[in-house]
């Protein structure tokens, strides 16, 4: 997929009364690392669902390099979810199947359907999983299934899942909040390797304002659906924390972090 | 992001398992698929199975269900009724029954349970052999062994069960979470304690899901047991067979179809009021 500036023009989405995503509007230029950030709740999973079209918007428009995103339906809509690739919280593998196999998963759009019912894939594509596997030191796990690999392992294999749809943008909804602060730091590093390495547009919902400090080229903090900060890392100081929530970090995180849930310091 | 063929060879070489199944491997496939292909079509030749043979059997059929139609629950339809009762009745009180024994069998069936391996290993293929024995033929044997009529019916049910539900069971609670146990280890308590507040809280809605489901579905087997003499509608059903009342064979097998929604609708309330929908 060609590398364009992704444009949110009043996003909305209501689940009956309730307004989750409220008049969002939002431009995000080719090779960026944007954090979302936000307590539970705040909207942050819906927004990024709504992109690639895994929760339908109730009102505006998500253009991409000209096209009108929310427009597009079968064949089109199934390339642009996979020229937008998605990572998710529970990292969503295929836990009975290999680690191989649930990478080849990302070529699956790529590639005609009934060879993949058969499994039939081809050595080459073996050879763009085997390698993107080697990239985040998983080879070993390649035969493996899924289940049987940790956690930080399995948010790994769904990135290199994600590599193989060759994407131009990935988002990715909560990635560590269900790892431990090592492993959060090993999938946020490799976030940011296929950011500067690949060229990739990456949009990542956090609940943590450190790490998106740390690995996010703008952050964009969101209240009650709508964006209510937009601007640098460095520009989100404590004070700028205090006046958009009225609490102070500890209080914004104590508030957002559900309990047991690990910080990432 | 394409791979040139060099680094494809190379990593087929590190890794060759991740490029598919070796020739070997495949061989074996193959001989499997042609040895699966070749017994069914053995069976085909054996009982002369010919296309021509079941469009016959299909239209012989076609004849009987003509027959059925309008049904009519004839003269002696207290009967059929009387039948009916008798069957839900029956497979009630036979699964019942063997839930009683089932519940303390599936514990000393659960390898979490009965520690030792050959203890365990002889619970099971004992459970295995009851189970071997079809319900029919347990029937056919009460039948002998007490007589005609619904006693034997509710014996045939139970002893079949039992071995079914004890399974069942035992498999419930080695799936079981085995932290809920260990608290009750920690606390001191002993086995005995362990498996009632360790383990029957988790296996108890389990448990009630599987003997609902056998209730059910002894129903519609206990609606054949009458037919070898063990009591319920069954008797009904042959007799009526015998003389080609179809209209009322039909009349009967209606009769069952909304006895047992009737039950599953039933046992689905009894589920949600007992276990909660979560």
């Amino acid at each position: 997929m060609q590398h364009s500036t992704l444009e949110l023009r009043g996003l909305t989405r209501r689940f009956g009364a309730k307004v989750a995503v409220d008049g969002v509007t939002l431009s995000v230029p080719p090779g960026q690392m944007l954090g979302i950030l936000g307590r539970s709740g705040a909207g942050k999973s819906t927004l990024l669902r709504m992109i690639n079209r895994l929760i339908e918007p109730s009102a505006g428009t998500i253009r991409y390099g000209g096209a009108d995103v929310t427009a597009l339906t079968g064949k089109a809509l199934r390339d642009w979810r996979s020229g937008c690739a998605m990572i998710f919280q529970q990292f969503n593998l295929i836990p009975r199947l290999d680690v191989l196999t649930n990478v080849l998963m990302g070529r699956l759009n790529h590639r005609p359907v009934l060879s993949s019912l058969f499994g039939m894939f081809s050595a080459e594509e073996r050879a763009m999983a085997l390698r993107a596997l080697e990239r985040f030191d998983l080879l070993e796990t390649a035969l493996r299934r899924a289940g049987q690999i940790s956690g930080g392992q399995q948010q790994r294999v769904a990135i290199c899942r994600a590599l193989l749809q060759e994407p131009a943008l990935l988002l990715a909804d909560e990635p560590i909040a269900s790892l431990d602060p090592h492993n959060a730091r090993v999938v946020m590093d490799a976030l940011r390797l296929i950011n500067r390495e690949d060229g990739l547009t990456v949009l990542c919902n956090l609940h943590h304002i450190d790490t998106a400090r740390s690995y996010c080229d703008r952050i964009v903090a969101m209240q009650d659906g709508r964006i209510v900060f937009d601007g640098s890392a460095g520009e989100l100081t404590s004070d700028r924390v205090r006046e958009i929530y009225g609490v102070s970090e500890d209080e914004f995180h104590g508030a957002a972090m559900p309990a047991g849930d690990l910080m990432l310091a | 992001m394409r791979v040139a063929p060099a680094e494809i060879a190379a990593l087929r070489a590190r890794l060759p398992a991740a490029f598919g199944a070796s020739l070997a491997v495949r061989v074996g496939r193959v001989v499997l698929a042609v040895l699966a292909v070749a017994w069914l079509v053995a069976d085909l030749v054996w009982f002369d199975l010919t296309p021509a043979r079941l469009w016959a059997g299909i239209g012989g059929l076609g004849k009987i269900l003509r027959l059925m139609f309008p049904p009519s629950p004839g003269e002696q339809w207290l009967d059929i009724l009387n039948g009916l009762a008798q069957s839900v009745a029956m497979a009630f009180l036979g699964s019942f029954l063997a839930m009683l024994i089932a519940v303390p069998l599936g514990f000393l069936g659960a390898r979490n349970v009965v520690v030792n391996a050959l203890a365990h290993f002889t619970i099971r293929r004992f459970f295995d052999g009851m189970r071997g024995m079809d319900q029919l033929i347990w029937a056919l044997a009460f039948v002998r062994a007490v007589g005609l009529g619904p006693l034997a019916g509710v014996m045939a049910i139970m002893a079949a069960e039992i071995a079914i539900l004890a399974k069942l069971f035992a498999e419930a609670i080695e799936n079981a979470d085995t932290r809920q146990p260990e608290a009750i280890t920690a606390v001191g308590g002993n086995s005995v304690l362990r498996m009632r507040f360790g383990l029957l809280p988790q296996v108890a809605p389990v448990m009630l899901a599987q003997f609902l489901y056998q209730v059910e579905s002894n129903t519609r087997s206990a609606s054949i047991l009458g037919v070898v003499g063990a009591g319920g509608i069954g008797l009904q059903i042959s007799e009526r067979i015998r003389v080609g009342y179809w209209d009322q064979v039909l009349f009967i097998i209606i009769l069952i179809l909304v006895m047992v929604a009737a039950i599953d609708q039933l046992s689905a309330l009894i589920r949600r009021k007992l276990i909660g929908e979560g």
